[in-house]
């Protein structure tokens, strides 16, 4: 393949990942999947019932390498000529389509489930959140499903980049990575920042405060749209941009260099992450200072 | 019975390379620094999600640069160890990338989303920058964001676990040569050698400098032991199912 052709394709490839990692962030926000939702789970149960959507299906890297496997599966049986060679673009959406069929699935009886359970703690089952917020939930998760199975069919398509894995495995390895990054980065900004904004800003959950998670909106009672209208300023973009850094990083030293080179150009971009994070931790430290609170004899 | 202690003999190798491959794993998911559910509320330190979900995402993410290089260099002959080596610093530098990338990102998010400062709680003092902890950790919290040092240590679990996923890929692939067969058997050695270490860690570690990475023996014992036995399935497969 020529260079500028292969550049391209790393690019097209991190573009859709980046649109990728910014949707399974949202989805995961506003399901109130993954580590944020063991306060929403708790809420109930220390007294603070809500109208927040409560969706814990599993951890998000199992559950998106599932749909983006199911998704590439089913957008490989589609194209093989055996059946209907399929023109790879439909059948991506419609493998996409099934994996957003199947998270409907798992979201209702997960929040029907869940719910159900507290009813003693007088959390109720909600009709009009499932219905106002399924159908978004199962958007995000198809715009995820899609542009990872798009980027795994570039990558494994003969005349493209030619990977050796089957195309459901790449579609599970990517569905993998884009969950563990999705709950190590944007929802971090759900669980620290969302949940708990009526609290002082510049400090993690205190303890103390476990399960106190915020339940009124700007206006009215919060529910899960609110969430993903606020992360999608800042926690899901920047899940984006991880995840499409990440396959565009890895996909480019792999393209533009061979051997031992992108073996070295990789160190290098470690290392020069290394010291980006060590100057914004300064700039943190200097910028914030010592909590007031701190009552030790260590100096700051 | 004389098929498999024939096959079990011949690739006796095989078997090593991927009991070496999963103490890799095991070791290196000591190093990543994961702060699991308490993490996402900026409640303690290191990134905020799951040992075996981060370690997995990583070290997979590193597997597809080693088995596009193991294509690669297959194509012209078959890989011996100096091409096994280059095999392996793909894997190992793609998963270091990934987790890299995540804990930037991450810290951005803590820095700029939640507005702290990256602080350990098990240490006084940041033991590669000399930096103080203590006054930076948050009441009611222990810790939060990655300093230098749980950085520094997550990157090395990403090499270990990058390495170890390669190494086991290549060990498959020099038994049965069929990508498809030897990346799904890698990654359920790679999960079985970052569950195992998880009930070491508990759900949180920071890295090389917490109290619980001293515990690192007892999950290689047991980590070669379980190597061992995928070891022994995963050379017989190939041969049983006539690939």
């Amino acid at each position: 393949m020529e260079p500028a052709m292969g550049m391209g394709i790393v690019a097209l490839m991190g573009a859709a990942a980046t649109v990728a990692g910014c949707s399974e962030d949202l989805e995961s926000d506003i399901g109130s999947q993954s580590n944020p939702n063991s306060q929403v789970q708790l809420a109930a149960q220390v007294g603070y019932p809500h109208r927040i959507f409560n969706k814990a299906i599993s951890g998000e890297p199992p559950s998106n390498a599932m749909y983006c496997a199911v998704g590439a599966g089913v957008a490989m049986v589609l194209m093989s000529e055996s059946v209907m060679s399929a023109s790879p673009l439909i059948a991506i959406a419609i493998g996409a389509f099934v994996a957003a069929l199947l998270n409907g699935v798992f979201s209702t009886t997960s929040y029907m489930g869940r719910n159900a359970s507290q009813t003693r703690f007088n959390q109720y089952v909600y009709l009009d959140v499932l219905r106002n917020q399924i159908l978004s939930l199962m958007g995000h998760a198809y715009i995820t499903t899609f542009c990872i199975v798009l980027l795994s069919y570039v990558m494994w398509n003969q005349d493209l980049i030619g990977h050796p894995f089957p195309f459901p495995v790449i579609a599970l390895i990517w569905g993998l990575c884009v969950g563990a990054i999705g709950s190590s980065t944007g929802d971090v900004h759900y669980g620290a920042e969302r949940e708990f904004q009526d609290f002082k800003f510049g400090a993690g959950l205190n303890a103390a405060d476990s399960g106190n998670i915020t339940r009124y909106a700007e206006a009215g009672i919060r529910s899960s749209m609110d969430n993903a209208w606020f992360c999608s300023k800042f926690g899901g973009p920047v899940t984006g941009i991880a995840f499409g850094m990440t396959v565009f990083l890895d996909n480019w030293r792999s393209t533009a260099f061979g051997g031992w080179v992108s073996v070295a150009v990789g160190t290098a971009i470690v290392i020069l992450l290394i010291i980006y994070n060590r100057k914004i931790e300064t700039y943190a430290r200097n910028k914030y200072g010592p909590f007031p609170e701190y009552a030790g004899d260590i100096e700051a | 019975m004389t098929d498999i202690i024939t096959m079990l003999a011949t690739n006796w190798i095989s078997i090593i390379g991927i009991i070496i491959g999963g103490i890799c794993i095991a070791v290196g998911v000591h190093f990543v620094p994961v702060g699991g559910a308490p993490a996402a509320m900026a409640q303690a330190t290191g990134i905020g999600t799951g040992t075996v979900q981060l370690a997995a995402g990583s070290g997979l993410t590193g597997l597809l640069a080693a088995g596009y290089m193991y294509m690669t260099l297959s194509a012209v002959d078959k890989p011996g160890i100096s091409e096994i080596v280059l095999i392996c610093a793909t894997g190992a530098v793609g998963a270091m990338i990934m987790i890299s990338v995540t804990m930037i990102v991450g810290n951005w998010v803590y820095i700029y989303g939640v507005g702290v400062p990256p602080a350990s709680a098990k240490v006084d003092y940041d033991p590669l920058t000399g930096d103080s902890q203590a006054p930076y950790v948050a009441a009611g919290t222990v810790g939060q964001g990655m300093p230098t040092v749980c950085f520094v240590s997550g990157a090395i679990g990403g090499l270990l676990g990058g390495l170890g996923g390669s190494l086991v890929y290549c060990m498959l692939m020099w038994v049965n040569g069929d990508p498809a067969i030897s990346s799904i058997f890698a990654i359920g050695v790679f999960l079985v050698n970052a569950v195992l270490p998880s009930y070491n860690i508990q759900g949180t570690i920071e890295g090389f400098h917490d109290p619980k990475f001293k515990r690192v023996p007892k999950a290689m014992l047991a980590c070669f032991i379980a190597s061992l036995l995928c070891g022994v399935i995963a050379v017989m497969i190939p041969g049983a199912g006539g690939f």
